[in-house]
């Protein structure tokens, strides 16, 4: 069995890589990017010209991919490749299976509806395309060659403009990697009562998060603060939600932290039934005094 | 100029209730627009307006999906028609039928020469069948567009993607998805829903579409989570023995 993996970033390259070893023999790695050493078996890497858009790396990479004839494609979920990988799946005759949390017996997991349910699903095709939700693979140690080659660029047919591109300034939050995590939502009234969440945050030594309403409606957040349907599983030692009535989109990405916290002024808000501890309280009264007692 | 818009039509998630036996019961939840398509149409109506251009508003789906709410409720939306194929078929359809057979209906329209889609389906959020129905049309496309203007025989396009951001130019036609941040849903008024009742709605059949392709990806179980099992204490944030419980848990966290 051999799979092929095609991501863009390098913590998703060395999960996926190690991952694929745990369900194949043979592993090749597919990139548009700067490749990462001894991670595969093989590596494959397409350099874009300049002055088209990134996804123009679709043709090179499907003859790479058909040379190779693996039975399944990990794939990165990020915006460029659910187009490059999903075109391929498409030329295929397959359909991509998205944001894959588990593998297990030649079938797959992923979320419904934002997780209010669990979806099996199975590939009918030849080749299985799968994209993988970032943890889906547990802890794995990816190994390989350091040789890389470069698959000549092919132009597809059509091609789409690179007007311009600039880097986004580096996100300040970075849920994935923290230890504990407060999340703020609709009950924070006005802005000015983060500082509230803000200030607790800090006594418990967290990063802050938010809950759709709060990245779309307002704009108090960044995009990468937002737990939520975009599949995001979090593995917090603590997870503390504050204002949050506990909609299942929202509480499925943090149902892995070890101990979890609420605090409600609604004594029956679902969010009680899902955590360790819950305290009854309005915020603007009870942070301040939660604070105080944790400074 | 003429746009097309793709519309799911869904099971309000709010009203979907898990049974003791691990099953999802969605005989309360009444027919919505998948959330994010509400953006799509809004960022397509927008477009429209600006253009002078028509705008056709596509749903493809099982039987349920048509109904006269939902109907007015998309073309109240700034929408100028809508075109409906509903077959118990197209139920747990994968991303490859689905695609294909908006492709159909998109080629039966004629002449469109924007596609827009949402960022991705309230229930399954594969962000899929955009870039499908541009395989099976044969056009460019591209995603997670947060700015959309029209510049001649192109569309100008501006995309946030996870570490960086572009500016592309897409020759037409062309598909696109777009943010929810893109635009801010309308709320329709009287006026609008009552319009709504009057324009004009055009049904398919999966035979004039040339009926369904095989599947590609098979269902083989949806069940609700087992969520992780929680001790559930509740405190009286009214008193201070209440509060001081709590931080002394927070503590034992810590």
């Amino acid at each position: 069995m051999k799979a092929i993996v095609i991501t863009e970033s390098e913590a998703a390259a060395r999960e996926l890589c190690g991952g694929a070893r745990s369900l194949v023999d043979e592993v090749v790695y597919l990139t548009f990017c700067e490749s990462v050493a001894g991670i595969a078996d093989k590596c494959v890497r397409v350099s874009v010209p300049e002055g088209i858009a990134k996804e123009a790396a679709v043709d090179t990479m499907w003859e790479v991919v058909k040379a190779e004839d693996p039975q399944i494609v990990l794939f990165e979920p990020t915006r460029r490749l659910k187009i490059v990988v999903g075109r391929m799946a498409a030329r295929d005759g397959a359909s991509v299976i998205t944001d894959v949390m588990a593998f297990c017996d030649g079938s797959t997991q992923s979320m419904y509806f934002g997780g209010v349910g669990l979806r099996t699903c199975k590939s009918l095709t030849a080749i299985s395309f799968c994209s993988v939700s970032a943890g889906a693979f547990g802890e794995v140690s990816p190994s390989g060659t350091d040789v890389v080659e470069e698959a000549a660029f092919a132009a597809p047919a059509q091609t789409v403009e690179l007007v311009s591109r600039e880097k986004l300034p580096p996100a300040d939050v970075d849920l994935t990697a923290a230890k504990r995590i407060v999340a703020a939502g609709r009950g924070f009234g006005k802005e000015e009562d983060l500082s509230l969440a803000r200030e607790f945050c800090k006594a418990v030594g967290g990063e802050l998060g938010c809950t759709r309403p709060l990245t779309e409606s307002e704009t108090w957040f960044p995009r990468e603060a937002y737990i939520g349907v975009s599949g995001l599983m979090l593995t917090p030692d603590m997870y503390v939600g504050i204002g949050i009535s506990g909609q299942m989109q929202h509480m499925v990405g943090v149902d892995r932290a070890r101990v979890s916290f609420a605090i409600n002024k609604d004594e029956h808000a679902p969010i009680f039934q899902k955590v360790d501890y819950g305290l009854v309280g309005d915020i603007v009264d009870v942070m301040p005094k939660i604070n105080a007692k944790l400074a | 100029m003429k746009i097309a818009v793709m519309v799911k039509v869904l099971p309000d998630d709010q009203d979907i209730v898990a049974t003791d036996d691990g099953q999802l019961d969605f005989s309360r939840a009444k027919n919505t627009i998948s959330t994010y398509d509400l953006n799509a149409i809004e960022a397509a109506a927008q477009l429209a307006e600006a253009e002078g251009a028509e705008l056709v508003a596509v749903v493809a789906g099982p039987k349920r999906v048509d109904d006269s709410k939902t109907r007015k409720n998309i073309l109240s939306r700034g929408v100028d028609s809508l075109c409906i194929l509903a077959d118990d078929s197209l139920d747990l359809a994968d991303s490859r039928q689905t695609g294909r057979m908006l492709a159909k209906i998109v080629e039966k329209v004629g002449d469109v020469d924007l596609v827009v889609c949402g960022d991705g389906s309230a229930d399954l959020y594969a962000q899929q069948v955009d870039v499908q129905l541009a395989e099976a049309l044969g056009w460019v496309n591209t995603n997670a567009v947060v700015s959309l203007k029209a510049d001649g025989a192109a569309v100008s396009v501006e995309r946030v993607l996870e570490d960086e951001k572009e500016v592309v130019k897409m020759p037409l036609p062309a598909v696109v998805a777009v943010s929810p941040d893109i635009a801010l849903p309308r709320i329709a008024g009287m006026k609008d829903i009552l319009a709504a009742g009057k324009k004009p709605v055009v049904t398919y059949s999966l035979e004039d579409a040339g009926g369904l392709e095989d599947a590609t990806v098979e269902t083989l179980e949806i069940k609700a989570p087992q969520p992780t099992a929680r001790k559930k204490m509740l405190f009286d944030g009214s008193s201070d023995e209440g509060i001081d419980e709590f931080v002394k848990a927070l503590k034992e966290a810590m």
